[in-house]
């Protein structure tokens, strides 16, 4: 069954159309991957699924339900988390502090708002420290968020979704100016995570791309130009003809 | 997290030592004001230019009350509180939906809507001349005449501002309106409606000041049209930042700094603010902690020295 679903989405910036007539299907559990070359649209169908702003017209279905146009900060209370291209926490935060508050916002209760100390919230503590083990960066909770390097930021923005305790993660490129090595540690994250939950997957790297979806969908100029296992991605000629600017085929 | 406790509790019984009470007491008063906004400028990052909009409407009204109803010092603290708590809410909800530039626009233009309300309005304001004939209503069978009498009670509704902004500022709504400060986006993807916090962050702010405008009234018996003013907004701006906008403590510290100086140099000099003018030079170019980061800063050198 398909978790989330985009009907025949539009996202149009005057004369741009970033997303053009995309209709998506996201099986539950499964990793489903988007790719297509810089400026294919990606990262808009991504802030057009998590409420960032509205479409300019079709719909998004989450568990059946019609959820276009509900706000950026609905979303997360209704199980998607997403994380972002550019690194996006709270700088003067530590580790802890980043992923307590994203799990706070979605824990069971926020009585005591203005008035009980944060650190009486165990069972919000205990899964912001999950979350920070779960990409493996217990040792460093608190240390301060803007002294960590690159590649743990890659790590943080990733546990900071996983905090919410989310049903579908949608990950922007988790491993964007990664080092080749830190790309296969970050590669065998996302695989640990598969499984656990439903992952939508915008990444550049192909070799990332091929080895851990499901699926696979091609964005080129704002629509899918195709969508298949990796297997079927790989020998499609319309795909390599977006890649390869025409040359091939 | 004990020091700075037993700090304010010297300074409080040492202060009518040294200056007069009245003075004493417009210190933590100033302190109350400064608390409300910390929550905004300090924590949340939100620079409000209107705070004296609170503080004034909360102290025109408490004071009218008490001047033709003789109502009971409580109730009067408490609407204090109330209509800072309520203007604060509608100048919020005007200023949360823009942001930067604009934001701080807004809520100095209708802190001069207030002003000028305030400033026509005469049959009830005085005007230019203020409220006078405030009057401080026995309590308990305690005489709040005596101005020591005063300070005490003064001090006791500070040291009550102080633990409650305490609690707020140490609970999920303080991590809440830092992590918007931090990143306003990032906190709005992880499921918190920003606008909203803002608002409340405003409205809990609003609250201190219209306490501290109605303990203001009673303190001098009258409300001069300056605490409605900018005058005032920017003078708790300022306090704050010398004191030091990333601390609890900062705008308590910088209140003594900026009352006292205010208070004890002017008379000796007319062109005191020159002196104020200089601090906040020196704040904002090599202090942005104010005195509380210079204070932290030197513990640091001399505990570095000491083991060497």
């Amino acid at each position: 069954m398909a978790i989330l679903e985009t009907k025949k989405l539009t996202k149009a910036f005057g004369a741009l159309t970033a997303v053009n007539d995309v209709s998506l299907a996201v099986e539950a559990g499964t990793l489903h991957s988007i790719i297509g070359p810089n400026g294919a649209g990606k990262t808009t169908l991504f802030n057009l699924l998590t409420g960032t702003f509205p479409p300019s017209s079709g719909r998004i279905l989450y568990d059946g339900r019609d959820i276009t146009g509900t706000p950026a900060s609905r979303i997360a209370h209704l199980g998607l988390a997403r994380s972002y291209q550019r690194t996006t926490v709270f700088p003067a935060f530590s580790l802890l502090d980043n992923v307590w508050t994203a799990a706070f916002a979605t824990g069971n209760s926020w009585s005591g708002l203005m008035w009980r100390r944060t650190d009486r919230y165990p069972e919000v503590t205990e899964r912001a420290r999950q979350a920070l083990s779960d990409v493996g960066l217990s040792s460093k909770s608190n240390q301060l968020a803007r002294e960590i390097s690159h590649g743990e930021h890659r790590q943080l923005e990733l546990a900071i979704a996983l905090a919410a305790a989310p049903r579908v993660l949608l990950l922007d490129e988790p491993a964007a100016g990664l080092s080749p090595d830190e790309t296969r540690k970050m590669v065998a994250l996302v695989r640990a995570l598969k499984g656990r939950y439903t992952i939508v997957l915008i990444e550049h790297k192909m070799d990332i791309i091929m080895s851990v979806s499901d699926r696979i969908s091609v964005m080129h100029f704002g629509s899918l130009i195709a969508e298949g296992t990796p297997e079927e991605i790989q020998k499609n000629p319309e795909v390599r003809r977006a890649y390869l600017g025409g040359v091939a085929a | 997290m004990k020091r700075p406790f037993i700090l304010i509790l010297v300074s409080i019984f040492l202060l009518p030592l040294v200056v007069r009470p009245a003075i004493a007491s417009e210190i933590w008063i100033f302190a109350i004001f400064g608390l409300g906004l910390n929550l905004l400028l300090g924590y949340t990052g939100l620079l409000s230019f209107g705070q004296s909009t609170f503080f004034g409407s909360a102290a025109y009204v408490a004071g009218w009350l008490l001047k033709f109803y003789g109502i009971n010092a409580f109730l009067a603290l408490g609407i204090g509180v109330g209509v800072g708590a309520a203007s604060a809410a509608l100048v919020g909800y005007l200023c949360v939906q823009r942001s930067g530039l604009y934001f701080i626009m807004l809520t100095f233009a209708l802190n001069q809507l207030f002003y000028f309300t305030a400033y026509q309005w005469t049959s009830v304001t005085g005007g230019e001349d203020g409220m006078p004939g405030i009057p401080r209503p026995v309590l308990l069978g305690i005489d709040f005449k005596d101005p020591l009498v005063y300070y005490a009670f003064v001090s006791v509704l500070f040291l009550i501002s102080l633990y409650a902004m305490k609690r707020i500022v140490e609970s999920p709504l303080g991590k809440i309106l830092q992590a918007i400060r931090e990143n306003e986006i990032r906190a709005e993807a992880v499921g918190y409606n920003v606008p909203r916090f803002k608002l409340l962050a405003f409205i809990i702010g609003g609250a201190f000041s219209g306490l501290a405008g109605v303990l203001y009234a009673m303190l001098f018996g009258i409300v001069p049209l300056e605490a409605i003013s900018f005058v005032f907004s920017g003078n708790v701006v300022f306090a704050t930042l010398i004191g030091g906008s990333g601390s609890l403590y900062g705008p308590v510290i910088g209140s003594f700094v900026f009352i006292w100086l205010s208070e004890s140099v002017s008379t000796l000099w007319a062109r005191w603010p020159l002196l104020l003018g200089m601090a906040f030079v020196i704040v904002v170019l090599f202090l942005r902690g104010g005195i509380v980061e210079a204070w932290s800063r030197f513990w640091l050198w001399r505990s570095s020295k000491q083991k060497n």
